[in-house]
């Protein structure tokens, strides 16, 4: 009994191993019988993994091949006038290759039979990547436990490779495409969204609140520069074609110090090649004029860029509103500049200004609250010494393309906060009455949270929907984004623009609202590539679309792209300021002395005279001075007698 | 328009426009017209070289040429041209007579620029264009705009850095009293062109020109030099010097290192 049980033990080994062996035969077999197919297949998987390719694009390749084929079996029904050889043609030349390579001809034989093995083989091939894919993806595949996860991470590394080069090669990544999307660089992968080799974000979007979360050095200001110069290179396009309003891009920069001046000079560099004929870097150069508010607005503005106490001090609060009031509303109209704010407050001109008939009530007013107006001058004079000339005039948001302004939050977050409410007043106003409802405004703001104490950046955000404009905050942070996690939350749901998401150590707030994918955990025992034991359990549970992990390792001018329940990962193509010098090829000395001011020789200059340069001065050597008449004899003789 | 960063001389082959043909551009925009010579001193090509570059861009629309006078053709931008350009101005083609003074502005630009410390000090050209379009229709009837600022940045190699010049190149005569009372206006200004007429001249601020230079021709310069003298110290701030060669119509322009045929 034992030795019949054994028997058959054996027996079935054999037949085990006999229909395997079979099985292996057969799979060879039809591989070398359709080598050529085979070939093609191998060589597309292979590409397919070193590049980091979906296999989607294995069966584009194949899709796209259709025309040549159709073209083959043309040119064979046209020579053989039948379609019946036709139809046959791909056996025939399958048939005839094997003969060529018997003959000893493989190159007349890979010709012979490509329009077949071409199309089929990248289809095979994409059929055998997906397959590879699925198996890794649900821990099927590999020899080793760890083979999944190894997989994947080597499949992250091509695939940055591949993004990379794509962005290194010259031309492959315009500023704009040709629908008019703004190309933000190089798709690493995406989830949910659209596999495509170019980042491309509608116009539309950046017309939408958008977030850009990255710490220092991980590329973030590269982004911006490229979002900024798309939206302003797209609404150019669309303002000359007459289907769209001038753009204006104002810059809150709520950081300030020597960086941020840096950053200026790069901006306004990158912005003139995009288009923007005048970049107002604020308030190194140009000047905005607080009294072109009207009066009502003007006060309400002046009182909020003073800080208030609460409790007692809301008394001396409505003291200064009224005096304020009265500054402003007073009969000759509203003050033009801060001297003339400053002279207002005097309680001697306010009861001049009103002792005319009619005044009553203000006079009365006055009366009550003059012993006050002497401290309120000096608080409005300490605040315009610190805020400086910046907004004191001339200038309005509408005199140039682009605005840089430059807080000094980090040096002095009570000025800064000043001046944040004030040009958020003033472009509000530009934006509803001024000449700016007819401009595409985006403001994006740096670091807005340094200085939003007295504007809550949730209200700039409603305020600027209300208005039409986009806006775009940008933090290093999640914490950075906003002061608590109420308002955090609600920037990140309504930036309906997407958000981006360089390195950080905490995405998961905002990896979290890109949603969830369907991830199978199962205990079933795969007993072989197509079967499944039926012992065992299954469940559907949900994984971040966008890896809060992959997130944190993002390296630099490495973004993620949220948006609409998806996930594209991108390889940010820098924008490089190229220097548009009329002069041409410089002696290498002088080139070299030239370099540091190469790059703004045709951007606008300064509006007077002795403007400190945006970027500090720069570091001239050391060099004997020219003077004037050496200079004006060199370059038209001497004077004439 | 795709911005090469190429340093071939002249628009390449496939229509792309290099980096000098963008400068070019903007030189030509801001000129209102050059002649063919004087953009081939700009492009330092050769005539040849810089005739097939205004055939291409005239191709691509960006500018139009034509024969308006003596001499050489002239180029100027179109519509098109300055609109790709990223430039405010009107397009128009050169009056006639403008001609010879264009083409004088456009000699001093040109022999300025071949000047190392000019190129040294990274110094910035403003011309008249710029300045009428800055200052939009805020320009007075009276109001005399230079034909072009010349700015020096703050730092530079050179001991007048920080100042701004304004040029004059003067072709005919006018009246001693007319050109004087330009000068005085011209050191007199403290605000940029195009800033509320309260700015232009505010007593006690400081000018906005730290020197007037006169680039004049023969016939103009004893009108210049009388009109110098009879300003109270401008002996220090107003230069006058000869019209550079190639100022004059039909006569090639000078330009250091470049090559004109």
């Amino acid at each position: 009994m034992i030795r019949r049980y054994l028997g058959l033990m054996v027996l079935l080994a054999v037949l085990r191993a006999a229909g395997r062996l079979a099985r292996i035969a057969l799979a060879t077999a039809v591989v070398v019988a359709a080598a050529p197919v085979s070939l093609m297949a191998a060589l597309a998987v292979t590409l397919a993994w070193r590049g980091g390719w979906p296999p989607r694009r294995l069966y584009l390749a194949a899709l796209a091949c259709l025309p040549m084929v159709a073209v083959w079996l043309a040119a064979v029904a046209v020579t053989s006038r039948s379609a019946w050889q036709a139809a046959g043609a791909p056996y025939h030349a399958w048939l005839s290759s094997w003969h060529q390579v018997a003959a000893g001809s493989a190159a007349l034989a890979a010709t012979t039979i490509a329009p077949v093995a071409i199309p089929l083989g990248l289809a095979v091939g994409g059929l055998a990547w997906s397959r590879r894919i699925y198996a890794m993806e649900t821990g099927t595949g590999g020899i080793f436990p760890t083979s999944p996860a190894a997989f994947q991470a080597r499949q992250w590394r091509h695939q940055v490779r591949t993004a990379r080069a794509r962005i290194a090669a010259p031309g492959s990544v315009p500023l704009v495409s040709r629908r008019g999307a703004i190309v933000a660089g190089a798709v690493i992968r995406a989830s949910g969204h659209r596999a495509a080799d170019l980042a491309m974000i509608p116009y539309e979007r950046l017309r939408s609140h958008q977030v850009v979360i990255g710490t220092t050095g991980t590329g973030k200001t590269t982004l911006l520069l490229r979002l900024w110069a798309g939206f302003l290179t797209r609404g150019l396009q669309l303002h000359a074609a007459g289907a769209g309003r001038r753009p204006l891009l104002v810059v809150l920069d709520c950081k300030g110090g020597a960086d941020s001046r840096r950053v200026a000079d790069r901006v306004r560099r990158v912005l003139r090649g995009a288009g923007a004929r005048f970049t107002a870097v604020w308030p190194d150069e140009a000047s905005l004029s607080l009294w072109e508010l009207p009066a009502a607005q003007l006060t309400t503005t002046l009182l909020d860029m003073i800080e208030h106490g609460t409790g007692a001090a809301a008394y001396y609060a409505d003291v200064m509103e009224a005096i304020v009031a009265l500054a402003v509303g007073a009969p000759g109209g509203p003050p033009t500049s801060a001297a003339d704010f400053l002279g207002r407050l005097d309680a001697g001109w306010l009861g001049l200004a009103y002792a005319g008939p009619g005044h009553g009530d203000e006079a009365a007013l006055l009366r009550a609250a003059s012993r006050h107006v002497t401290d309120i001058a000096l608080r409005f004079r300490t605040l315009f010494r610190r805020l400086g000339p910046g907004l004191d005039g001339p200038g309005s948001y509408g005199d140039a393309d682009a605005w840089y302004c430059i807080l000094e939050g980090t040096a002095d977050v009570a000025v800064a906060e000043s001046q944040a409410r004030a040009l958020v007043d003033l472009l509000a106003h530009y934006a509803a009455h001024g000449s700016g409802a007819g401009r595409e405004i985006l403001l994006a703001v740096d670091e807005f949270s340094a200085v939003s104490r007295r504007l809550p950046i949730w209200q700039l955000y409603e305020r600027a929907r209300s208005l039409g404009l986009a806006a775009q905050v940008s933090a290093q942070s999640w914490q950075g984004l906003a002061p608590d996690d109420d308002d955090r939350y609600r920037l990140a749901a309504t930036a309906d623009g997407g958000i981006w998401l360089l390195r950080t150590p905490y995405p998961e707030p905002v990896a979290a609202l890109a949603g969830d994918q369907p991830a199978l955990d199962t205990s079933r025992r795969l007993l072989g590539v197509p079967r499944w034991g039926r012992e065992g359990s299954s469940r559907v549970r949900g994984e971040p679309v966008a890896d809060p992990a992959l997130i944190r390792r993002l390296d630099v001018g490495q973004a993620a792209y949220v948006y609409r329940g998806g996930v594209t990962f991108v390889q940010v193509k820098r924008l490089i300021a190229v220097p548009a010098a009329l002069a041409g090829p410089l002696p290498a000395e002088a080139a070299h002395r030239a370099a540091p001011l190469a790059g703004s020789r045709l951007a606008d200059r300064p509006a007077g005279p002795g403007v400190p340069d945006a970027a500090g001065p720069p570091s001239w050597p050391k060099a004997p001075a020219v003077e004037v008449t050496a200079l004006l004899d060199e370059a038209f003789g001497p004077e004439p007698g | 328009m795709d911005a090469s960063a190429g340093t071939t001389d002249a628009t390449t082959a496939s229509g792309r426009l290099t980096e000098r043909d963008i400068a070019a551009l903007l030189f030509v925009a801001d000129m209102y017209a050059v002649q063919l010579d004087q953009l081939a001193a700009v492009l330092r090509v050769t005539q040849t070289r810089a005739r097939a570059a205004a055939l291409s861009w005239r191709r691509a629309g960006y500018a139009e040429t034509a024969r308006l006078g003596p001499g050489l053709p002239w180029l100027w931008l179109t519509r098109s041209g300055l609109s790709a350009c990223g430039l405010p101005y009107r397009a128009a083609s050169p009056a006639l007579s403008r001609l010879a003074h264009l083409r004088a502005v456009t000699a001093v630009r040109l022999a300025l620029e071949a000047a190392p410390a000019y190129v040294a000090a990274g110094a910035f050209w403003r011309g008249e264009r710029r300045l009428r379009a800055r200052a939009g229709g805020r320009v007075g009837l009276r109001e005399h705009i230079p034909d072009a600022e010349v700015h020096w940045p703050d730092g530079a190699p050179v001991g007048f850095a920080g100042e701004c010049w304004a040029i004059e190149a003067e072709l005919t005569p006018k009246t001693v009293a007319r050109t004087a009372a330009i000068m005085h206006e011209i050191l007199a200004r403290t605000g940029d062109y195009g800033c509320p007429a309260g700015q232009a001249q505010v007593p006690g601020a400081p000018p906005r020109h730290a020197r007037v230079v006169y680039l004049c021709s023969a016939a103009a310069r004893p009108t210049v030099t009388r009109a110098r003298a009879t300003l109270p110290g401008a002996a220090g701030t107003v230069e006058i010097r000869g019209l550079p060669p190639g100022a004059d119509m039909g006569e090639p322009p000078r330009r250091a290192g470049g090559r004109t045929r």
